[in-house]
């Protein structure tokens, strides 16, 4: 072809679009976010007594505000979890870990964690975990680095 | 509209704000919804479904936002719809609401809109690159100037009607509490020597960004007399239309869309009104840039093509004019974009209701909730008025 264009002539431009998306979290997320850089926990009281955690800014059975924050863990037992042989590159630890639903103390309702263990031996439902915290804590669910076994050597019931 | 009638019993809306800083995006739909539950004096459980409607998801970045707002909304248990159609969505959301009453299949419906521009990439979310060719424009006035320049090459109206209409509503809109902006110092020569943005608009000519929500409590014949046995004016609603057009039709008129034409002809149709200009006491309708004003008198036959540019500079629709247009300062004072249809019904039912304070126009029995979306290419109507229909 005669007409081909010599490529070195194409004219290029960048073209880069990033969609730097904020979050306002409001009163009561705020302040869970705001004690975890604090290394304090909290949920909040629903209308049937329950202390949800992380804490709801509304009622989930009537929809009404939910005000009362309430200090828990920072301990907790394990409600089920799951054992991850090969974590990926997105994943909170290199080595084989496992996700876990926390009970924390004084709560109600289980948080998701990462556990770190020696091994999937080590990982029972009712383990006792309390949390690992990042050495710099920004306000961010990330501020708890990891959680990990009050008595590792405990093992499988 | 189904054979049921139905009636606004309750508005709410926030403060609208360009970062409303203090409340997340449920927060932000609560501080609405409670407000027009207490002015219904109903509570979550009262009402029988929520239709939600905001802005394309993109704009927030969350996916179907309705999933996580249910909850807040006391909608648990409840059944739950979520409304699409771009700018127009709160117009076209209190429509859906409205015929799940009219239809007969519940009593009381909460309809919330809502956007948080704040968290927000309106321009980019507004500005879908084309693969392989360069971007065009850049957010919404972009788009939207090459329509206004046409229409006032086709109206050969003067260069100064949209500073005129950027005035008035800006005045309009320091009458009302809840409006984003209140700028107490303007006038046409500030207007005038704002920034010229996307020729012909200037940044005063142009809406805010905000953080906003409206809802609005529905209720059938029973729940509207109650509230009337109790002192509570209902705004009755007498007829709801809906119309969209494709963006890129070759033979489009984007300066007066049929879409826009016909919306207007079916609701009228349905509330009885045959002469607008005569018939219709108040008007809110989506004017996000100046110009918008005259183009939609015509649109909305207020005005015949060409003419409604006159009405603007006789001052026919300031507070004072015999067609008041934009009583509570509208897009221009106040944007959060999901949410800015919604505003426009609702403040036609406060205006019916002589619920709207400061901004109250005298006697009004019928008004126009207008709302439009896209590339001016989807509309919602709604007309409210005094009088059972």
């Amino acid at each position: 072809m005669t007409d081909r264009q010599d490529p070195g002539e194409i004219l290029s431009a960048p073209l880069i679009i990033e969609y730097p998306f904020k979050r306002t979290t409001g009163p009561v997320i705020g302040a869970f976010l705001t004690g975890l850089r604090e290394r304090v926990l909290v949920g909040s009281r629903a209308e049937d007594g329950r202390v949800l955690v992380p804490p709801a800014e509304f009622d989930p059975v009537s929809g009404e505000d939910l005000t009362e924050l309430v200090e828990v863990g920072p301990q907790g037992v394990i409600t089920t979890w799951a054992w991850v042989t090969q974590p990926h590159a997105k994943h909170p630890l290199d080595e084989p870990f496992a996700w876990v639903l926390v009970k924390l103390d004084g709560a109600d309702t289980p948080m998701l964690g990462a556990l770190a263990a020696p091994g999937i031996e080590a990982v029972s439902t009712g383990a006792r975990v309390e949390p690992v915290w990042a050495d710099e804590r920004e306000g961010h669910i990330d501020d708890i680095a990891h959680w990990t076994l009050v008595d590792p050597e405990g093992g499988r019931a | 509209m189904g054979h049921e009638r139905v009636a606004v019993v309750g508005i709410g809306q926030t403060k609208h704000e360009a970062t409303r800083g203090d409340v997340s995006v449920a927060g932000l739909l609560r501080e609405a919804a409670q407000r027009a539950l207490a002015d219904a004096e109903m509570t979550w459980t009262d009402v029988d479904a929520v239709v939600i409607g905001k802005a394309p998801d993109f704009f927030e970045g969350v996916m179907m936002p309705e999933l996580f707002l249910a909850d807040a909304l006391g909608c648990t248990g409840k059944p739950m719809f979520r409304v699409h159609t771009a700018g127009s969505v709160g117009g076209s959301t209190a429509i859906v609401a409205s015929q799940l009453i009219s239809a007969g299949i519940h009593e009381r419906v909460l309809t919330v809109a809502f956007e948080k521009q704040s968290e927000s990439e309106a321009m980019w979310a507004l500005s879908l690159p084309i693969p392989f060719t360069p971007p065009l424009h850049a957010g919404a006035g972009g788009y939207f100037a090459p329509h206004i320049r046409s229409y006032i090459r086709r109206a050969k109206a003067p260069d100064h009607i949209g500073m005129l209409v950027a005035l008035k509503d800006r005045q309009n809109g320091l009458k009302n509490p809840y409006a984003h902006l209140h700028e107490h110092d303007i006038s046409f020569d500030s207007i005038k020597e704002s920034m010229m943005l996307w020729d012909p608009i200037r940044y005063a000519e142009t809406c805010p960004s905000s953080d906003g929500a409206c809802a609005l409590v529905l209720g059938s014949e029973k729940v509207a007399d109650e509230a009337k046995a109790q002192g509570r004016t209902p705004a009755w609603v007498q007829g709801t239309a809906m119309r969209s057009e494709p963006t890129l039709s070759a033979e489009r008129d984007t300066v007066l869309p049929l879409g826009g034409a016909l919306c207007a002809a079916d609701v009228y149709r349905q509330a009885g009104i045959t002469n607008p200009r005569k018939d219709v006491d108040a008007v809110e309708m989506y004017v996000p840039f100046s110009w918008f004003e005259p183009m939609w008198l015509e649109n909305l036959g207020f005005a015949e093509p060409g003419e409604g540019w006159k009405m603007t500079e006789a001052g026919a629709t300031a507070m004072d004019g015999d067609l008041p247009v934009n009583m509570s300062g509208g897009v221009l004072c106040t944007n959060p974009i999901g949410a800015s249809g919604m505003l426009r019904f609702a403040e036609a039912a406060m205006q019916v209701r002589g619920t709207a304070g400061e901004h109250q126009i005298d006697g009004v029995r019928k008004a126009v909730g207008h709302a439009y979306g896209g590339g001016s290419q989807f509309f919602a109507m709604w007309v409210v008025g005094t009088e059972k229909p």
